[in-house]
Parts: C-alpha cells; sequence; structure tokens
C-alpha cells in the first residue's frame, strides 16, 4: 500500500485497474474525460484496452459485449451520455452483464453548467432504465471512497451479474485528496463465477441453486446466448407470463435481498442523536462538518452518510434512525432522494432540505436551512 | 431413425421451426452463412468456437437464435459495437453480425460508418428486404421511392440508401452484394468475406412476400422471388458506380471492393506493441 | 490538529501547482490527512486562481474542501488578497507577495511580507519560480511538512529540467 494524492477521477481509474479492469469503453464529457485519459495512458500497461468510441450508445454496448469476452469493462460518463446509455443498460440488466459505469453528475437539466456540479441525476442513475428493476448504486464523497467504492462496484458487478452504477459528482471528481493505493494482492477481489457443467449442458440463466447464474464467455465453447428478449434458463425467447413472472423476480430479487450486504455508509455522532442530517456524495461532506456545529451550539445533531444510495436497505436505514426525532435529508437537486427516505421512515419526521448549488453547499448554508426548522 | 440434416451440428435444431414467415427469404441467407462456415471450418481455417454471431433487432436479427455458436441477440442498430468489443478483448474470435436494412443502415448507422471508417474486423451481412418487416411494413431507408409504406401512405418521398457505395467510400476490405435468388453465388461470397480481415459488408437482398409483398402487390412468395430475380444481374468484378441501387432498373450483384488494409486489428496493436514492446495486447 | 491553507493569486502565477505540490507531500509523506480543491477561470492567464486545503491529524477531522478560517494563507496578488482575506481568521499566518501587494489590510494576522516574484526573478533567474520561492518560506514558517517531502515531490512531478531551478527557488528561505 502507499499513499498518493489523487482527484476523486483519477482515484475511480486507479481502483479500476486494481479491480482488474480489461476494457475500457468511453465518449469523451465533462467531467469525466480525465477517467478516459488516464485509463488510456495506463491501461494498456496492464494488458487492458481502451477505445473511444462514435458516442456513448456505442460506448456502453461495447462494453457489454466486453464483459461477454470475459473482460471486467467499464465506461464512464455524465448526464447526457448517461441518458443515451439507458437502453443498453436494460440490455445489461436483463442478461445479467457484469459491468461498472462511473456516472459524474454535472449541473442539468440539458447542456446545463457542464462543468459544474449537482445531484440532480440521483433517481435516474436506478431508475432511469426501462424495464423496472434496480441497479446498485455507490456513491462516494471523497477521493478514497471513490476509490474503495470503485473496487466494492467491480465486486458487486461480479458476484451478482449486474451492471453497477458509480455514482460521483462533480466536486468529488475534482477534490483532491489522500488516497491509500492498495496492491492487487492487497485487495479482495471478487471474480464471476464459471459454469462447471460439460459444455453441451451450460444453461446461461440457470442459477443453479442460488439467484445469480453461473457465466460463461464467448469463445470458450459453451454457446453462449446472450439474449434481450424474455428467456427461460436456455437462453430461449419465453413470451409466457410464467416465464417473465419467474425471471422478474429472480432479476430483483438478486439484487434486493442482497441490499443488506451492500449496504455502506458513516455516521457522527450517531449514538447521542436527536437531529439527523442524512446526506450522500458531496453534499455529505458539508452535513458532516453542519453536524459537527450544530453540535457545537447544544444541538444534539448527527450525521449519516449514505455511500450505498440503491438498493435501499429499508430496515438497515430505520434502524440506525430509530432513536432520531427529526431527520433532513441534504442533497444538491430538488429533494429527490428525500422521496425514498420519507417512504421508510414513515412514522418519523423528515423534512427535505433541497440546495442548488453549482459547487458543493457550504455548512453555514445546510446550517441555516435546518435552522429555521428546529 | 431421426431426421437430420447436414447443417444440425450448427443449428440449435430444437428451436425449428424458425419463427420466419413462409416464404421469407431469411431461412436461403442462413442456409448460405452456415454452408460457408462449414467450409471455412472443414478447411480449419475456423474454429467452431471461435465464430459468434450478434444480431440487433428485427427478422434478420434473430438469425441469431438458431446458429449453434456463441450468440448475442442485442438491442436495435447495437450489434456493431458489441461485437467490436469481443473482437479486441478476443482477437481469435470469428465476428458474424446479421442484421436487416433497418438494423444495420437506419438505427445502427452510425455504428456502421464508424466500424467501417476504422476497417473493423468483423463481417457484416446486411440483409435488405427494403422495409420494416417484424413491425409490419413501415419505411426503410432502402425502401424503393414513391412506394407505399405503412408510415408513407402517399409514397415514400426519399431517396434510397446505397449501403454498398457508403460502405466502399469509406473504406472496407469487401464489398459485396448478393441475393436470396442467386444462393450459391451467396454462399461463396460469404465464403469469400469470412476469410477477410478488416471489414467485410455483404448486402444480401431478400424477399419479405408477407409485408413487402403485400405493398408492391406480389404476396405469393414464389411471384416475388421470381421479380428480384427477375431484377438482378450478375456481374464479374463491377465496377462501384454499377452498384446503384433502382427498383426500377434492377440491381447488380457481385463483388464491388475486394482489397487487403490492415484492419483495425493490426493497426491497434501496432499502436500498443510499439509502446510496450507487443507484451501488452 | 486541523489546520485550513488558503493560497491564492491569479493565473499564471503557478497557484494550482503550488497546492499541489504542498498537498502531495502532506498526503504521501506525512501522516496527516489532507482534502483540497481547486479554483480556476477559465483563462490561463489573469483569472482567479485559489488552491483550499483541509489538513488534519485524524482522518474525520480533515472533513472538507474548502477553508471556512484559514489558519495558514499565501496571497500572491492584491486583487486575490481583497477577494478573499474575509477567509483568514484572525490570528492566522499569512504570507504576502510585496511584489504584487501594496495595501495591506489592518487585520489581526501574523504577516510575512517578502517579494517572492522579485526574489525569484533575481536571485533565482526565473519570476515564473516565485511560487516556489512562497512555498519554501511558508514551509520554513509553519512546519506544515518537511522540506524533504516537498523537494521529493518537486522531483518527481516537475519535469526534468526544471528541477534544479525549483529546487533552488524552494530553499531559497529555508537557508537563511
Amino acid at each position: 500500500m502507499r499513499y498518493e494524492y489523487l482527484t476523486g477521477n483519477i482515484a475511480i481509474a486507479e481502483a479500476s485497474i486494481v479491480s482488474g479492469l480489461k476494457f475500457y469503453a468511453g465518449y469523451p464529457i465533462t467531467p469525466t474525460s480525465d477517467i478516459f485519459e488516464h485509463l488510456a495512458r495506463e491501461l494498456p500497461k496492464y494488458g487492458g484496452h481502451v477505445i473511444q468510441f462514435e458516442d456513448e450508445i456505442a460506448s456502453i454496448n461495447a462494453v457489454v459485449g466486453a464483459s461477454w469476452a470475459c473482460a471486467k469493462a467499464m465506461t464512464a460518463t455524465s448526464g447526457p451520455g448517461f441518458s443515451l446509455m439507458l437502453e443498453a443498460l436494460s440490455l445489461a440488466v436483463i442478461t445479467e452483464t457484469p459491468l461498472v459505469v462511473a456516472y459524474v453528475m454535472r449541473t442539468g437539466p440539458s447542456t446545463g453548467v457542464p462543468t459544474r456540479s449537482g445531484q440532480y441525476d440521483v433517481l435516474q442513475s436506478t431508475y432511469g432504465f426501462h424495464g423496472g428493476l434496480v441497479i446498485p448504486v455507490l456513491a462516494p464523497s471523497t477521493p478514497q471512497e471513490a476509490y474503495d467504492l470503485t473496487v466494492k462496484a467491480f465486486n458487486i458487478s461480479e458476484k451478482l451479474r449486474t451492471p453497477v452504477v458509480l455514482l460521483s459528482d462533480a466536486v468529488v471528481a475534482h477534490t483532491y485528496g489522500k488516497v491509500a493505493i492498495r496492491e492487487r494482492s492487497e485487495v479482495e477481489i471478487v471474480d464471476r463465477s464459471k459454469p462447471s457443467t460439460p459444455l453441451s449442458e451450460y444453461r446461461p440463466y440457470d442459477p443453479v441453486d442460488g439467484l445469480v447464474p453461473p457465466m460463461a464467455c464467448f469463445g470458450e465453447g459453451y454457446s453462449v446466448l446472450v439474449e434481450s428478449l424474455t428467456h427461460d434458463e436456455r437462453g430461449y425467447y419465453a413470451p409466457r407470463s410464467d416465464a417473465q413472472r419467474k425471471l422478474m423476480w429472480r432479476l430483483y430479487r438478486k439484487i434486493t435481498e442482497s441490499s443488506g450486504k451492500l449496504f455502506d455508509y458513516s455516521s457522527l455522532y450517531l449514538d447521542d442523536c436527536d437531529v439527523a442530517l442524512v446526506s450522500y456524495g458531496s453534499t455529505a461532506l458539508s452535513t458532516q462538518v453542519a453536524a459537527k456545529t450544530l453540535r457545537e451550539r447544544g444541538v444534539r445533531a448527527c450525521s449519516l452518510k449514505l455511500k450505498t444510495l440503491f438498493p435501499i436497505y429499508e430496515e438497515g436505514i430505520s434502524k440506525l434512525l430509530k432513536n432520531v426525532e427529526k431527520v433532513f435529508v441534504v442533497e444538491n437537486n430538488v429533494g429527490l432522494y428525500y422521496r425514498e427516505l420519507r417512504g421508510i421512515l414513515k412514522d418519523r419526521d423528515v423534512v427535505s432540505v433541497p440546495l442548488i448549488d453549482l459547487d458543493v453547499p457550504l455548512p453555514q448554508e445546510v446550517v441555516g436551512v435546518v435552522d429555521k426548522w428546529l | 431413425m431421426a431426421v437430420t440434416h447436414p447443417l444440425d451440428p450448427y443449428l440449435r435444431v430444437d428451436r425449428i421451426p424458425t419463427m420466419w414467415c413462409p416464404g421469407c427469404g431469411l431461412g436461403i441467407a442462413l442456409g448460405a452463412i452456415l454452408r460457408a462456415i462449414d467450409r471455412r471450418i472443414e478447411e480449419g481455417l475456423l474454429k467452431k468456437e471461435n465464430i459468434a454471431f450478434v444480431g440487433g433487432i428485427g427478422c434478420t436479427a434473430r438469425m441469431t437464435l438458431y446458429p449453434y455458436f456463441d450468440s448475442a441477440h442485442v438491442i436495435h442498430g447495437r450489434a456493431i459495437p458489441f461485437a467490436i468489443a469481443v473482437k479486441v478483448v478476443k482477437p481469435e474470435m470469428k465476428m458474424v453480425i446479421v442484421g436487416g436494412d433497418g438494423d444495420i443502415a437506419a438505427i445502427g448507422g452510425n455504428h456502421l460508418l464508424h466500424a467501417l471508417k476504422r476497417n473493423a474486423d468483423l463481417l457484416v451481412i446486411m440483409v435488405n428486404n427494403m422495409t420494416y418487416g417484424m413491425t409490419g411494413g413501415q419505411l426503410a431507408p432502402t425502401t424503393p421511392r414513391g412506394l407505399y409504406t405503412t408510415t408513407t401512405p402517399y409514397g415514400n418521398p426519399e431517396r434510397e440508401l446505397n449501403v454498398i457505395k457508403l460502405a466502399a467510400a469509406l473504406g472496407a476490405n469487401y464489398v459485396a452484394r448478393s441475393s436470396i435468388t442467386h444462393p450459391q453465388l451467396l454462399e461463396r461470397t460469404i465464403y469469400k468475406a469470412l476469410a477477410k480481415r478488416g471489414l467485410a459488408f455483404v448486402e444480401v437482398l431478400s424477399t419479405c412476400p408477407e409485408i413487402f409483398g403485400r405493398h408492391i402487390g406480389l404476396r405469393n412468395p414464389v411471384d416475388l422471388y421470381m421479380e428480384l430475380k427477375k431484377k438482378v444481374t450478375v456481374k464479374t468484378n463491377p465496377s462501384i458506380e454499377e452498384s446503384d441501387y433502382d427498383w426500377g432498373r434492377g440491381f447488380v450483384i457481385g463483388e464491388f471492393v475486394d482489397r487487403d488494409e490492415p484492419g483495425f486489428l493490426d493497426t491497434y496493436r501496432e499502436y500498443i506493441s510499439k509502446s510496450f514492446g507487443g507484451g501488452a495486447v | 490538529m486541523r489546520v485550513e491553507v488558503l493560497i491564492a493569486g491569479r493565473g499564471g502565477q503557478g497557484i494550482l501547482l503550488l497546492g499541489h505540490i504542498l498537498g502531495a507531500a502532506i498526503a504521501k509523506y506525512t501522516d496527516l490527512h489532507v482534502l483540497g480543491s481547486e479554483i480556476y477561470a477559465a483563462e490561463t492567464r489573469g483569472g482567479d486562481s485559489r488552491v483550499d486545503l483541509v489538513v488534519a491529524d485524524r482522518e474525520e477531522e480533515a472533513d472538507f474542501i474548502k477553508v471556512a478560517k484559514a489558519d495558514i494563507a499565501l496571497f500572491m496578488h492584491q486583487l486575490q488578497l481583497d477577494a478573499y482575506r474575509d477567509l483568514v481568521r484572525d490570528g492566522a499566518t499569512v504570507f504576502l507577495d510585496k511584489s504584487n501587494i501594496t495595501n495591506i489590510p489592518q487585520r489581526n494576522w501574523r504577516i510575512y511580507l517578502e517579494p517572492y516574484t522579485d526574489i525569484a526573478e533575481r536571485e533565482i533567474g526565473s519570476s515564473r519560480v516565485a511560487n516556489i520561492v512562497a512555498l519554501g518560506h511558508l514551509v520554513k514558517i509553519t512546519s506544515i511538512v518537511t522540506p524533504e517531502a516537498i523537494e521529493k515531490v518537486i522531483e518527481e512531478i516537475v519535469s526534468r529540467e526544471w528541477i534544479d531551478l525549483n529546487i533552488k527557488a524552494f530553499r531559497y528561505f529555508l537557508v537563511r
């Protein structure tokens, strides 16, 4: 292990290499291009491939293809590019293709302020694609978290055969910080499970005795079927309600039933708290400082930073906040994730603190809004 | 004793019959493709486990459901980037892309354009039935001008897209037009294209009696087949000017381009190995 | 221990490089934790350049990316001193480039006023390393990081032909 001084973006790039990334496809977009450029320089040194495609649609479809050729694969983008990728994310969900999308949010809608920050796309990151299932979403707030959560994102994608979104933002992207860089041998790396059946008996969507099927890939003799249509365990088109039900519930359950295992957070003063400030991503930096400021003034405040945004670990979050009187959900948008938490914390007083800042909201801004409600 | 077909080892026989309508030209096309592959495997040029079919959406893309190879039936228009990635990661693979004119040249047009520009190492087989068959007969980029479709009920006001000229202009190594009315020629064309590095593009004129046939009043499969056959002229080494796409005057089929420029993988590996002593890729 | 550092000047004065060297030296060669951010105007020369660092011995204390009340500040130009002086707390240690600053506000600061740009030009040989001359002064007075750590980072990130010049600039105040 060694320490480096990296931005959130470069931490993502470095962590993807240690996670075993072998294929990166991308299209330049602010504020992610330095992930792409860093990997273009570094990944070939590790035997990996980096290719610029003609658009984000091609990039994400190439990432799906590379994953079926046994390569750990990733792309990085921002709102406009992610919008173009949604159809193929749906493909990755139904074909159970492991891949990681580093989604660095910027100010929207549309072209917005391309170089600046926001958290407007937190719901789009998991609900944006068609098909009504959930993609795991992890959100870092510092370069160290960007590094650690990137490793985690790859591991989740391989373990659950699913696309995973690493949801960063323009503030985290450009924040410098001390990052513990680990060697491959120092990191727990998960690889997809491979079939143990004879070549001719392999069924690419048969979970055997769990929820996640072993995955063979192209060129191994398994005659793999990658099928975007509703399919049975063989990958054969199955336009029947029973097949649809079976597939949907398995895809749904393999993600949601892992919510406890995927859950990651950090907190301050949670054991002794009346007023909780809940946040994620760069805004969580502000709420942590705001909680300290409020405590200095005698308010029993605490902060809860969610690093796993989806799937939502309802029991876990509810339990963490069980002794809290009031919950403030602080985010740099019109109050989106608040809607998710409101449903979970029905018996609690939950207040939305929607801030719209091009940069990281300042702690005093958070304190100012919370003050009005106390 | 069960009846077997010589191509059965290459087919998921439990999925036959196919979903295609009676009289559809796609069965002839698939037969020719598999026979060409069989010859290349018999020769030792290709290994079965290194051949993959990739298709987007449409009747032609459904061709990926039947061959007993690695196959991907992905989303509309996006077979090419999927296949390029597989090829880059596993250069030993032979990527066969099957798609209709809509899948390849309309929604997938930008990917085709850039794959051609890269001379990407792919065999792209575009089966052209001049309409959107699966969705019920809407306008395709290849629909003849003036023709009725369900989305141009007063006649198609647009010019047809000649993908042969596009592929030739952007530098594919191999560009040929063939037709399901000439199955043996089609097989020879695919056979040759399978051995090419870089991008090999084969347009296969085909018949959709159920939809296109209804639009032009030739719903009987044999009538439409004979009509297309009449319109097709076989030429040896025709010039690119002779590739003109005109339903009224007919179509020249043959090899318009056959060259051996370095493919994308060649140049990609050359630049990487120049920097990393050949060890990295 | 938690220290906020603010470094500001005009575009083209090497503010971002200075901030990067300081942050990297702390991150890589001390047990301290650090978070930092940069602000720069779109134009390469002339606009605002600013680096904020929050340095702490415990990870959870290095908790923000902008200074609220800087404990250590370095201003390389009058414009940024005027713009950001309220971000500096009473009692802070403040370094000012006398070459570009004439109007010093009445504050309860520990001020070090030196003509970094003139020194760089006359004594080192290039005004371009005024930032590194100032960094040497800041490191000498504050001891926030060892000079050896800074020199290691200079050798790692400055292109080879400029290393000696930068080391010479960095040592100017340290050897006095």
